[in-house]
């Protein structure tokens, strides 16, 4: 055989296994379960309502059931987030698969439900008829009337010629001799016995239309269990599907509903948290605003300060009579001398500042303490950065201080 | 002979214009999983081709293609693996198009890290066979036993005392061997396109030089166990002997035991005579192919 023939036959070979119908799978053979295609689990072919239950890790792709001997039975493809349900009917049996896959890994329930036997269906089908006949008529049932009726249309029939039977014998034993009797008797019976013929007639037609009557019943009432039959069948059928829609409803709502609370509440925190950093901001930034323009103001002071001192030193330098060198030294050297004179004010403390603490706030202000007169505290120390009343206010606002001010 | 050329020609417009009907109604939506079931079996042979193009051009950009019949084979092996399916959970996806489906389907596969075990000397028929062998375990429980069989020679009684399987298993056990020699072996084989020649050809490869053929299968059985053992459930991995040991006396991990051993050589050595309660204390089982079952 050439190599084209071959691949032929192996091509023609493998569609007639795909074209094949699975294999009927043993009655009690277990049903292996594949997801992603690698082995899960079983669920027990003979087992009723066998389930089960498997939860994976990673997102479920593809689900599969395969026979012991490897035939592929059913699967699905489920979807990348979300519910998926199938009904996967193998022989008569039904195996219903269930995928939910979530952000992170996923799960599948199997449900094995066996074919009903055919007792069972049958019982299902006469208590299925029984419940929809009384549910449709509260009284008796209308068939079981109608046999009814009709058994007691036959009893009186037979009741009938029963009586007649007995009237005819009483008069009968009326009748004188034998002898006599059967001359005289001899036209009686002929007439007894058309009468009995035709009564028997009758009670036979009567009977046959009693038989036809209840042959038709029971044709009528098997076909009525027949359209019952298929009747649940449907509607059952019908109910699970709206069941399983329902339920699929629900949950994706649940689901959808879910995330879009989850989502809302993530969305106002997250707006919480920043409308929460951004008042923050606004206030550090308010703080620094007024403590930069404070500044400003102080050192706008202190330039008038400067400058005024540079006018007033201007002003005795051009007054001058003398601008020698020596005279200029003298004046800067009196300058420097100015601003190096100690800077006096006087202090109350707060009552019970410990002397210690005092001495302390003293040295880290680079002062000397001087005389004490009515509970102000003299203190000398260089001459401040800032203006005097800036100084003392800064001075005021000490822990120990209690007030301060500079003259005596 | 000009009449029958014109023939050939309407005859060959005639497939074409059927097959592009069929592929236009592969491309329509199908509403429900019966329209699927009809459209999709009346389109088998264009899907097959269509599957087995995909994984030949797979093979190709792969650096894995040869030119030749073994090449060709495996291709349209796999092309029936993917179509198989296809059929059966494509149903689930209603209502769709089919062949995007289809395409959709075959290139998820090929999107895999390594979608099928291709080894060259795995497609030579020693190869193929063995791949073919362990390929259907992985999904037939009747394969997977009988690769007990065909690795080591052993029987039904052999596997459940190598196993240390319970009553119950045993009954299970025997059922697989007896669907595995009724059925399941010659599927097997028709699967991976094995000829009745190559077949023969094994068996006497078998009996001329049975150490080396047992050392070539030992090789390549080894390339497709590991490759298969990945469809096992990831709490199977590979054991210590006391590990193992816990497992047999405690009478748990029955399916583990079954599915790992068969698919193990080594841990097969490992757990030698465990299962038996003493009675397998023999030398450690080493691979003897056995090509029928």
């Amino acid at each position: 055989m050439g190599h084209e023939e071959e691949l032929d036959a192996y091509r023609s070979q493998l569609l007639e296994s795909l074209n094949r119908r699975p294999t009927i799978r043993g009655w009690s053979d277990p049903i292996q379960i594949y997801v992603n295609e690698r082995r899960v689990g079983e669920l027990e072919g003979a087992g009723v309502n066998a389930t089960l239950q498997v939860q994976c890790v990673d997102h479920i792709e593809t689900v599969q059931l395969r026979a012991e001997d490897g035939t592929l039975l059913g699967g699905l493809t489920a979807p990348e987030c979300g519910y998926r349900t199938d009904r996967v009917r193998i022989s008569a049996d039904t195996v219903e698969l269930s995928v939910h896959n979530m952000a992170q890994g996923g799960t599948l329930s199997a449900l094995f439900t066996p074919a009903p036997s055919f007792w069972s269906r049958a019982w299902k089908s006469i208590a299925d008829v029984a419940d929809r006949v009384v549910a449709r008529h509260p009284e008796p049932a209308y068939g079981m009337r109608m046999v009814a009726f009709t058994q007691a249309l036959l009893a009186l029939a037979v009741v009938g010629l029963v009586t007649d039977r007995i009237t005819t014998g009483r008069t009968s034993v009326r009748t004188p001799a034998p002898v006599v009797q059967t001359a005289a008797l001899s036209p009686a019976p002929v007439a007894d016995m058309a009468k009995f013929e035709q009564q028997l007639d009758e009670l036979a037609r009567m009977q046959t239309k009693v038989d036809d009557a209840l042959g038709s019943q029971q044709k009528g009432v098997v076909q009525l269990q027949q359209a019952m039959a298929k009747l649940s069948s449907t509607q059952e059928s019908f109910e699970s599907n709206v069941l399983t829609v329902r339920e699929e409803i629900e949950k994706r709502l649940e689901t959808v509903g879910r995330e879009t609370d989850r989502q809302t509440r993530q969305m106002a925190s997250r707006g919480r948290v920043e409308q929460e950093q951004l008042e923050a901001a606004i206030q550090n930034l308010t703080a620094d605003n007024h403590r930069l323009s404070k500044e400003v103001v102080s050192l706008e002071e202190y330039n008038q300060a400067l400058k005024s001192k540079l006018q007033t030193a201007v002003a005795s330098a051009s007054k001058a009579v003398d601008p020698s060198p020596e005279r200029l030294l003298k004046m800067a050297d009196s300058l420097q001398a100015t601003q190096q004179m100690p800077f006096l004010f006087w202090v109350t403390f707060s009552d019970g500042t410990s002397q210690e603490s005092i001495d302390k706030w003293v040295h880290e202000m680079q002062g000397h303490k001087g005389a004490v007169s009515e509970g102000w505290q003299e203190v000398r120390i260089l001459p401040p950065a800032v203006p005097a009343d800036r100084f003392l206010e800064q001075v005021r606002g000490e822990k120990i201080v209690k007030a301060a001010r500079i003259s005596q | 002979m000009g009449l029958t050329r014109m023939h050939n020609t309407l005859s060959k417009s005639h497939v074409m214009a059927d097959r592009m009907a069929t592929v236009n109604r592969l491309e329509e939506v199908v509403s429900t999983s019966d329209e699927f079931d009809q459209v999709v079996s009346q389109a088998l042979p264009i899907l097959l081709d269509r599957a087995t193009g995909y994984t030949k051009r797979f093979l190709r950009e792969t650096g894995q293609w040869s030119d030749d019949i073994e090449h060709e084979k495996f291709a349209l092996r796999w092309g029936s693996e993917y179509l198989e399916r296809f059929l059966v959970c494509g149903r689930s996806e209603v209502p769709c198009r089919p062949l995007f489906l289809f395409d959709s389907l075959v290139a998820k596969q090929h999107s895999k890290p390594e979608p099928f075990c291709y080894h060259p000397d795995l497609l030579r028929p020693l190869g193929r066979y063995l791949d073919g062998l362990v390929a259907r375990a992985v999904v037939s429980r009747d394969a997977l036993i009988a690769l007990y069989h065909h690795s080591y020679g052993w029987g039904a009684g052999d596997v459940i005392a190598v196993t240390g399987l319970n009553g119950l298993e045993s009954q299970r056990i025997y059922k697989n061997f007896r669907r595995w020699r009724e059925s399941g072996w010659q599927r097997t084989m028709d699967e991976v396109g094995l000829t009745k020649a190559e077949l023969a050809e094994l068996g006497n490869q078998q009996q001329r030089q049975r150490q080396r053929f047992n050392s070539d299968a030992e090789r390549l059985i080894r390339v497709a166990q590991a490759h298969y053992r990945k469809s096992e459930p990831d709490h199977y991995p590979c054991l210590s002997r006391s590990q193992w040991g816990d497992m047999f006396t405690q009478g748990y991990g029955c399916d583990y035991r079954i599915w790992h051993l068969a698919l193990c050589l080594d841990c097969m050595q490992t757990a030698w005579g465990l299962g038996s309660s003493g009675s397998l204390t023999g030398e450690k089982p080493r691979l003897e192919l056995q090509v029928r079952p």
